[in-house]
């Protein structure tokens, strides 16, 4: 639930406080700008009233005329008509700029929290949908919470200073109405942040029961059974917009109250002023002037109604951006670094993919500096699994030992290099993505995995070559030549230990034999083993049939 | 039997502020419906600004009244107050409850028209099939359905009622401020249009930069969304902290993007602050300057007296507070409009009714013959070039032929989603004379990925045969060679699968949604690339067991591989209609021998 203060929050978790701080000097400066275009739109408003006020008193007496200075107050009313103005303008562009800086800064955190993290393959592309949109929404939390309640407390702080500069009883009578219409949001706060939550839960719930419909429509339409799926979404969905209403309710039925609370604070305004001006303590012209700043009050008083539901959005979205991006403790970087010659062993290795039902168990075997291991089996009997296991990507049973030391022993990350069946492309060019693995790597280096991989043709028939945009906004690459291209990056680290997923799935044999012979002589030294359900003619290759 | 149809094109959306181009008037229609809600919650707002008058009215005759008592040096009592007090406390509190009225009103609105919005665009998903594709995949076709659709909630519960009020309010409290002073009711009125004007000048520019700046933030999120997806890679290769940099210099870039755009935004919003803050000024040393009776053209007179004059002023603030609240709305109206582009795709989809009502029912394999089928697009293109074909009872083909080539529509006619041209007969009986839902329930399909839910095996097996009992599940399951398997789990039949049947591999996946089929007895089977996604060994030992199983059914499987598939008694070639479009039609339909 949402108590920032009371949890042990991890180091580098985000906190709702910590929002203004990293831009504390922005954000002041917006705080500020607001402050002072609310405060010239209160005087305006009340400079205003008093000044017509003022001249009819002194017009009446028909003296004022030539003694009623009307300079000086013109001046701040056209002084205050500008500041507004420019005010306005200055605090939305310095708080967009703090909003935005808020975002990157925020973007940049959770990639490299992201980044931190040991196995973060099971986030699903709706997850991260899902991260995107979250960080956009605590921007909301410096915006329309801390923003608005202090400017509403400031302003209604000096409303009441200039009342008891006036004249105190006026304060006395019109002040309890007024500070009851200031914390009456507070009231809503429970509420609020419940329906926050529940909102949250119930939209995750409601696309679960659109999307799995969905993906099965022509099978639920054979079998008529497509109605009674989409009723129990239409279920769902009605509960979501109830719950979305009740939550503008919420903030109506608030604002109501508040308004209400204000019309009665005026109402003791003049009831008091009536009986000021009866006794001379207090001018007509002033009393207007008092009762015009409480009308201001109104607008700078409403956003105060929908705060606490922005509090509550930004606050679950924050408790999702931690969850998701919950750094376990960072492995020490002092541990050695295996060299050649190398030595695997494997030993009753047994691992589970997460969720899966089945998977590879009790596999031993071992394999020296030069050597090549083909694995095969029939589907679903754990390839992939066992695979996953050798590059270290999964938690499993048993032993795999590399130069007589366990994994947990060495620092590996520059001495294994796995190619997964799904790889990953970047919306880069063909070269960035290539010197992802190498960022020194020359054109030259390039061009030569490139033939390794049995792309350079193709790489060469491209107008811009090397320059060419990969992925969704640019040349689309067939699925064969992505894992390819993968491949052609991951040789590029030049690690010792290559693990290939299938690399050859839906290669001709002349273009397997290529890319077998070129992976053979780049692994002279290094250890090799590859998953393939194809027989590969490899001399010498140790085989595991799972 | 031809079913031509026809659909519109969308024109490409123009964002400008004053244009009513097609996504303005699709949220018209789709407003019809609430109208009486949305024009109550017009009325209230009207009658509330008509309290807001009332309201300055009797506060201004209060002020002035004692004004001139305290002037002429009377005792101050407090009957005046009295008197108006009853009419102050109904404008005071009358307005807040009219506001929330018409809110309520506007929230009921909004909430029946996304609703119904919702079931319509299910509806025009069912009818498309498995055509749906075609919006988008089904990760984006549910962010359409749901994000989307309550993107219009700000159009339809503050804009719509803010569009009218912005006119009828302003002229509500000129005629007001007439009543007592033309010349400060001209000063409003010029100022008024004024404000309009500069927003039309500056909202077309801002709306234009700001469409870019909407690319520029899905580029942002995109590369986002793309380095983190690859996470798992970019660790792999050491590359992180670089990736890292990239994001930060994306959104820096965007960050810096935007400033441009909104220095520009906000300019327009700055004017009405501008015009809303200089009018009061303006108003506040004209009425008080006559009050002095020291105007230039004026001197010794009086042209407002103090009642009129406070009346005016505090008119004046709310006269520009609808145009203000409308410029906020607006990026609701932008987002709408945005959202409801998105969604009119599915919406113009022009629903083909599938016209038959005679129920054919199967009693064994039937035989299937097209004649001249022939297949367009929404756009009149040639998705299938004419084909004439026919099966006997019991036989079994496979499709092959180019990606586009309208293998996929060919079954998709056959199961009664698409219209066609030609005839396709079963039994010698024209498909679009039979009842639809009757045919299909007699067809079994499958496809490249199945159909699997996030519940146990058996209420999976149970989504296709409601009424099997537990030894026909193990039967089916038996048959597909799964039982073995699933046998051995602690929980066997009641084992519940993950998210897309995530715990079985995708061979196994395919083996379940074969047993699916087994459980409906079905007589006819279309198969679409149902080993597309599996491996070479895999996909060759499914078609061998769907070569076992499907004996007895009149069979087409469309499949890009072919082995393991020597059962078969013909293969048919289809040639792309997009390379060769004025194919003839002997020539687009060749028979292959096995």
């Amino acid at each position: 639930m949402f108590k920032p203060e009371n949890l042990p929050a991890p180091e580098r978790s985000i906190r709702l406080r910590s929002l203004l701080q990293s831009r504390s000097k922005a954000w002041l400066l917006a705080l500020l700008l607001g402050l002072a275009t609310l405060l010239a739109a209160a005087t305006l408003l009340a400079l205003s009233g008093w000044f017509i006020s003022a001249a009819a008193l002194a017009g009446l007496a028909s003296v004022g005329a030539y003694g009623f200075d009307y300079f000086r107050p013109a001046a701040i009313i056209r002084l205050c008509a500008i500041g507004r103005t420019a005010g306005r303008y200055a605090e939305r562009l310095t708080s967009h700029y703090a909003a935005l800086s808020l975002l990157k800064d925020l973007r940049v955190h959770s990639f490299s929290a992201l980044a931190q993290q040991q196995h973060n393959n099971h986030h699903s592309a709706d997850t991260l949908q899902h991260l995107v949109g979250d960080i956009d929404l605590l921007d909301q939390f410096p915006l329309k919470v801390v923003a608005p309640w202090l400017w509403a407390c400031s302003l209604t702080l000096l409303v009441l200073l200039f009342w008891y500069l006036l004249a105190p009883p006026l304060l006395f009578a019109a002040a309890p109405c007024l500070l009851l219409a200031l914390a009456l949001p507070l009231l809503s706060v429970r509420h609020a942040k419940a329906l926050a939550l529940q909102d949250t839960d119930a939209s995750t719930q409601r696309r679960r029961l659109l999307l799995e419909p969905l993906s099965m429509l022509t099978s639920l339409l054979l079998w008529q059974r497509w109605p009674d799926n989409i009723s129990q979404f239409s279920v769902q969905d009605q509960a979501c917009l109830n719950l979305q209403l009740r939550q503008q309710q919420l903030i109506s039925r608030t604002a109501l109250l508040q308004q209400s609370l204000l019309a009665l604070s005026l109402l003791a305004l003049l009831w008091q002023g009536n009986a000021l001006v009866a006794a001379n303590l207090l001018s007509v012209p002033l009393l207007l002037a008092a009762m015009l700043a409480l009308w201001a009050l109104y607008e700078v008083l409403l956003p105060l109604c929908q705060s606490f539901i922005a509090l509550g959005l930004s606050s679950a979205a924050r408790d999702r951006l931690n969850r998701l991006t919950d750094v376990s403790a960072p492995t020490p970087l002092n541990k050695p670094e295996p060299a050649a010659p190398f030595s695997l062993n494997v030993n009753r290795l047994s691992a589970r993919q997460s969720g899966a039902l089945v998977g590879p168990s009790q596999v031993s075997f071992t394999l020296q500096s030069g050597e090549v291991l083909l694995i095969s089996g029939a589907s679903g009997s754990g390839k992939t699994t066992l695979l996953q296991a050798l590059a270290n990507q999964l938690v499993f049973c048993g032993d795999i030992t590399l130069n007589s030391l366990l994994y947990d022993e060495w620092q590996l990350s520059n001495t294994l290099a796995y190619l997964p069946q799904q790889t990953d492309l970047f919306d880069l060019t063909l070269a960035q993505n290539l010197r992802l693995a190498a960022p020194d790597a020359t054109d030259a280096m390039l061009w030569q995995v490139l033939g390794d991989v049995a792309l350079s043709n193709w790489a060469q028939s491209q107008p811009q070559q090397l320059d060419t945009v990969i992925g969704e906004y640019g040349a689309a690459v067939s699925g064969g030549q992505a894992r390819r291209l993968a491949l052609a990056r991951l040789l590029l680290t030049q690690r010792p230990v290559l693990l290939l997923d299938e690399p050859f799935a839906g290669l001709d044999p002349a273009t397997t034999a290529h890319m077998l012979n070129a992976l053979l002589a780049h692994q002279r030294n290094g250890l090799l083993v590859i998953v393939s359900h194809q027989q590969l003619n490899v001399p010498h290759a140790k085989q595991l049939q799972l | 039997m031809p079913c031509g149809w026809s659909l519109k094109a969308t024109k490409a959306r123009t964002s400008k502020l004053t244009s009513s181009g097609q996504p303005a008037q699709q949220l018209a229609i789709l407003l019809q419906s609430q109208r009486i809600r949305l024009n109550s919650a017009l009325l209230l707002a009207v009658s509330a600004s008509l309290l807001f008058i009332l309201q300055c009215y009797l506060l201004a005759s209060l002020f002035a009244g004692w004004l001139i008592t305290s002037q002429q040096g009377l005792p101050v009592n407090s009957d005046q107050l009295l008197n108006s007090l009853p009419w102050l406390v109904l404008c005071l509190l009358g307005r807040p409850a009219l506001q929330y009225w018409r809110e309520q009103l506007s929230l009921q609105a909004s909430q029946h028209i996304r609703s119904s919005l919702r079931v319509q665009l299910l509806a025009k998903l069912a009818d498309a099939g498995p055509a749906k594709n075609q919006y988008g995949n089904d990760g984006s076709l549910s962010s359409k359905l749901l994000e989307q659709v309550d993107a219009l909630d700000g159009f339809i519960s503050r804009y719509y009622v803010q569009r009218y009020l912005v006119l009828i309010t302003p002229l509500l409290l000129v005629a007001a401020t007439f009543v007592y002073s033309p010349l400060a009711a001209v000063i409003l009125l010029i100022t008024a249009p004024l404000v309009p004007l500069f927003m039309i000048l500056l909202g077309n520019a801002a709306a234009t930069a700001s469409q870019r700046q909407l690319q520029q933030l899905s580029r942002m999120s995109g590369r986002f969304l793309d380095l983190v997806r690859g996470m798992a890679t970019l660790q792999q290769l050491q590359a992180t902290e670089r990736a890292g940099q990239s994001v930060a210099n994306a959104a820096g870039r965007y960050r810096d993007s935007s400033m441009n755009v909104l220095k520009l935004a906000f300019l327009s919003s700055a004017v009405l602050e501008f015009f809303s803050a200089l009018a009061i000024a303006l108003l506040a040393l004209y009425l008080g300057l006559g009050l002095l009776g020291i105007l230039p053209w004026a001197k010794e007179v009086i042209p407002v007296p103090y009642q009129g004059a406070l009346f005016i002023l505090l008119l004046a603030p709310e006269f520009y507070a609808p145009l203000r609240q409308l410029g906020s709305d607006y990026h609701a109206k932008a987002q709408a409009e945005a959202a409801i582009d998105g969604l009119s795709p599915i919406l113009q989809r022009q629903a083909w009714q599938h016209p038959g009502t005679q129920q054919l029912t199967l009693n064994s394999a039937p035989d299937i013959e097209l004649q001249q089928l022939h297949i367009l697009t929404a756009g009149q293109r040639q998705r299938l070039a004419p084909v004439s074909l026919s099966i006997n009872s019991g036989g079994r083909i496979a499709l092959q032929g180019p990606s586009g080539c309208g293998k996929s529509s060919l079954l998709h006619a056959l199961l009664g989603f698409v219209p066609y041209q030609g005839d396709i007969l079963i039994n010698r009986h024209p498909l679009t004379r039979l009842e639809r839902n009757h045919w299909q329930q007699q067809l079994g399909y499958m496809a490249q990925y199945s159909s699997i839910a996030a519940a146990s095996i058996a209420a999976n097996l149970r989504l296709a045969a409601p009424d099997a009992t537990d030894q026909q599940l193990i039967t089916a399951l038996q048959q597909v060679e799964l039982w073995p398997l699933i046998q051995q789990l602690p929980l066997g039949l009641n084992t519940v699968l993950g998210e897309r049947g995530r715990g079985l591999s995708g061979g196994q996946l395919q083996r379940l949604a074969l047993a699916q089929l087994l459980l409906r007895d079905a007589k006819v089977w279309l198969l679409d690339e149902p080993t597309a996604h599996l491996d070479g060994a895999t996909a060759y030992r499914l078609h061998q067991l769907i070569g076992t199983l499907s004996q007895g059914k009149t069979l087409i499987i469309v499949s890009h591989q072919l082995h393991g598939l020597g059962w078969l008694d013909n293969i048919m070639r289809l040639s792309n209609p997009a390379i060769n479009p004025a194919v003839n039609p002997v020539e687009g339909a060749q028979y292959v021998q096995a």
